[in-house]
């Protein structure tokens, strides 16, 4: 039945646009402007640019010394009330040798690859890289693969991201260029903000089915 | 000049409902019903006027909005124009990133497609996220027919499973529900103390769903997008659940329709820049995701199987007409919020998946014309709705050749169709046309006593006073007030043109009024 209806349904599409078989030459789709499609030009200002939008959708965001990452990282958990943490197995994360360092500041940490998925319901706190940061919207990207599970940023309340300025882009264009470039792995997020709806009268409640707390450390 | 005043709906009115109710869409009695309750105007006001605002100053960060919006509609249609190009193109590109791509050539074969593959997987419990496609071919009641739980977790939708009502907006499913009902509807559904606010009740939605997303086998969610060049779905959203769908159940379904496409994955940076502006005013959603085929080698987390199911059911039809346009349409409802009719009826009254401007055109297309006939009549013809489509769909034009196809199918009655002709006559000559006008001028501001406002029409019109007053037309026509001021000053443009642009207060709302006549 399956391949039939894909018959069907091509042979109808291909007789609404009056063509008796498939197009010889491959279509060529109109031409991006970039005066016209693109917000943000410049490399100059990155960090600060990205620092401002990320602040207004509601991101927590701070700039630190890679030295100091770590401390801050706990600091932060504690002020948060994050006793069960979860760990992306990424690279910086892993050379820093962060889970021995949160485990012995008296968070119980995990990486993503001493933990099942379903125990990452349990967690209150996921601490991730990201692969891009873009400076046009303050959004953070993220690419699924083995070492960085998709729970960690999205199950426990509190989301915490680590983001190095070299994977700052302008643009959402810039973002789209490079993921047609260098894949997608098996799936891609974008996040920019904490989860949030504003189904019920229109009231702003963040928190919804994913974090409701963002904090993103830049590296200085 | 007297105020217009707010009444009561018409004694006769009652009638009218009740005769109405018999037939299966009557889109007079849902409109007459909804225009009539306060409460419902207030609400749907308050939720898509800010909406409409958030959406202007938001396309201001644009460069050009315009022409951001024609390059839009510009890749839509390039897209839909070699649409069989695209589908194979993204059914190769799924198919290689280890996905099952299923085509359904219309709604009955797409739910028939979802229900096997639950059936394979011995699956109690779906998962289901936001999307447009699944209401349209009413997937929800065939899977619960088969004895499948379906849980809706974006909390709108799953405030409108619970409440076993409808979605009225395209993006907002219960702009049309108060706070307070849907506290109640929460203390009677979780059996808990009745609480009203909106932080608690979210809460008590997202602990109840968290557990439904730890134990479900099967995810469904709809895409905004499909991207042909990576064969990726794209799809936005702002609560979470779309990626716990991603996440967490072994097997995952998205249900596209087929017009969804776009060539590129540099057309999304478009496309995302402008859907999530038109929808709500922001400059991006929460969260944006790709997704396209199951979890690779070694991931934890994530879907064992990927399926695409990529629906027609009507749609290589609608290709095939002169609507072909329409189906540019990404759903981001901005029409809807900057519509005077829609934020008059809300959703509901339009009878079909789709509401406001755009559902008035797209419902007919897919559900016949016969039985959406009043659909193409639900608009004031303001072009509020081209204005505000960021793909530019021209609506107003589309809703005139459809108001047509009625005329020429003779789906409306004959003595409509004979006034028409009249009219077409009548427009044809000047003198007639003079004459006309200047009878109906007469005959309005004879029976407005003088009051400036038209309190009721007789039989034919009456619908126009049912509700509303209307404003009697100026004692100068716009002809006569153009030929005077002409003589005036022949040699100034700029006079001239200060003569038709509408001043505050009496001459513009009288114009309104006259406008209105030549339109009906």
């Amino acid at each position: 039945m399956n391949s039939s209806s894909r018959q069907t349904v091509l042979s109808r599409v291909r007789k609404a646009l009056g063509r008796d078989g498939a197009l010889r030459d491959k279509p060529i789709p109109p031409a991006i402007e970039e005066p016209i499609a693109r917000l943000v030009y410049s490399d100059i200002g990155l960090p600060e640019l990205f620092q401002k939008r990320a602040r207004e959708i509601a991101m927590l965001v701070e700039q630190v010394r890679i030295d100091e990452l770590l401390p801050r990282i706990v600091q932060f958990l504690r002020e948060q009330k994050c006793q069960k943490v979860m760990l992306s197995s990424t690279r910086i994360l892993t050379n820093l040798g962060a889970v021995h360092f949160l485990c012995d500041n008296g968070i119980a940490a995990r990486t993503w690859r001493q933990m099942t998925a379903d125990e990452a319901y349990d967690m209150d706190a996921g601490i991730t890289e990201v692969d891009y940061a873009v400076a046009e919207t303050g959004s953070l990207v993220i690419r699924h693969r083995p070492e960085h599970g998709r729970l960690i940023s999205l199950v426990p309340f509190v989301h915490v991201a680590i983001v190095q300025p070299k994977d700052l882009l302008p643009d959402l264009i810039d973002l789209f260029e490079r993921l047609a470039q260098e894949g997608t792995g098996s799936g891609v997020t974008i996040i920019s903000g904490p989860s949030k709806t504003s189904d019920i009268e229109m009231t702003l409640v963040q928190g919804v089915h994913g974090p409701n707390v963002v904090k993103v450390f830049l590296l200085a | 000049m007297s105020t217009p005043q707010t009444r009561p709906i018409d004694p006769n009115t009652e009638a009218f409902l009740k005769e109405a109710a018999a037939s299966p869409f009557d889109f007079h009695s849902g409109s007459v019903k909804a225009a009539g309750d306060e409460q419902l105007k207030r609400q749907i006001n308050n939720a898509v006027t800010p909406r409409d605002s958030a959406r202007k100053l938001r396309l201001l960060e644009v460069p050009d909005s315009n022409k951001l919006r024609i390059l839009a509609g510009q890749i839509k249609q390039h897209t839909l124009d070699n649409l069989d190009y695209y589908l194979e193109q993204l059914t190769a590109n799924v198919e290689k990133n280890g996905g099952h791509v299923h085509f359904a050539a219309d709604g009955a074969e797409a739910r028939q497609i979802i229900l096997d593959i639950a059936r394979d997987h011995d699956a109690k419990r779906v998962i289901k996220s936001k999307s447009m496609v699944s209401e349209e071919i009413h997937l929800a009641d065939a899977l619960e027919q088969a004895g499948l739980e379906v849980v809706e977790t974006d909390l709108g939708e799953f405030i409108v499973q619970i409440s076993k009502d409808r979605p009225s907006h395209l993006i907002a499913p219960i702009v049309h529900k108060s706070r307070q009902s849907v506290a109640t509807l929460f203390s009677e559904y979780f059996k808990t103390p009745y609480n009203d606010d909106a932080t608690s009740l979210t809460k008590q939605a997202r602990e109840h769903l968290r557990d439904k997303f730890r134990q479900s086998e099967i995810g469904i969610t709809g895409g905004n997008f499909l991207c042909a060049e990576s064969g990726l779905v794209c799809s936005v959203e702002n609560e979470g659940n779309q990626r716990q769908s991603v996440s967490t159940p072994r097997v995952m379904i998205a249900l596209v329709g087929i017009e969804k496409l776009v060539p590129r994955m540099v057309d999304l940076a478009v496309m995302l820049k402008l859907l999530t502006r038109s929808a709500t005013g922001n400059a991006i959603t929460i969260y944006t995701n790709l997704y396209g085929g199951p979890r690779s080698f070694g991931e934890k987390d994530g879907p064992q199987e990927f399926h695409l199911v990529l629906v027609d059911n009507g749609r290589s039809e609608i290709l095939a007409g002169e609507y072909r346009e329409t189906l540019r349409c990404i759903r981001c409802g901005a029409c809807l919020n900057a519509c005077p009719v829609y934020r008059k009826i809300g959703g509901h009254a339009y009878g079909g998946v789709y509401p406001g401007p755009i559902g008035a055109l797209i419902t007919p297309l897919f559900e016949g014309l016969a039985k959406f006939k009043d659909l193409p009549q639900a608009s004031s013809l303001c072009g509020a709705c081209y204005e505000a489509c960021p793909v530019k769909i021209n609506i107003p034009k589309y809703l005139i050749q459809m108001r047509r196809d009625i005329n020429r199918s003779h789906l409306n009655g004959r003595g409509e169709r004979i006034v028409y002709r009249l009219w077409a006559r009548a427009f044809q000559s000047s003198l007639l046309y003079a004459l006309i006008g200047k009878f109906q001028k007469w005959d309005l501001r004879r029976r407005a006593h003088g009051s400036g406002w038209v309190r009721d029409l007789p039989k034919v019109a009456a619908g126009w006073t049912q509700i509303r007053d209307m404003p009697a037309p100026a004692k100068k026509s716009f002809h006569e007030m153009w030929r005077s001021r002409r003589f005036e000053s022949m040699d100034s443009q700029t006079d001239a043109s200060a003569g038709i642009s509408p001043s505050p207060g009496g001459r513009g709302a009288e114009g309104a009024g006259r406008s209105r006549g030549d339109l009906q």
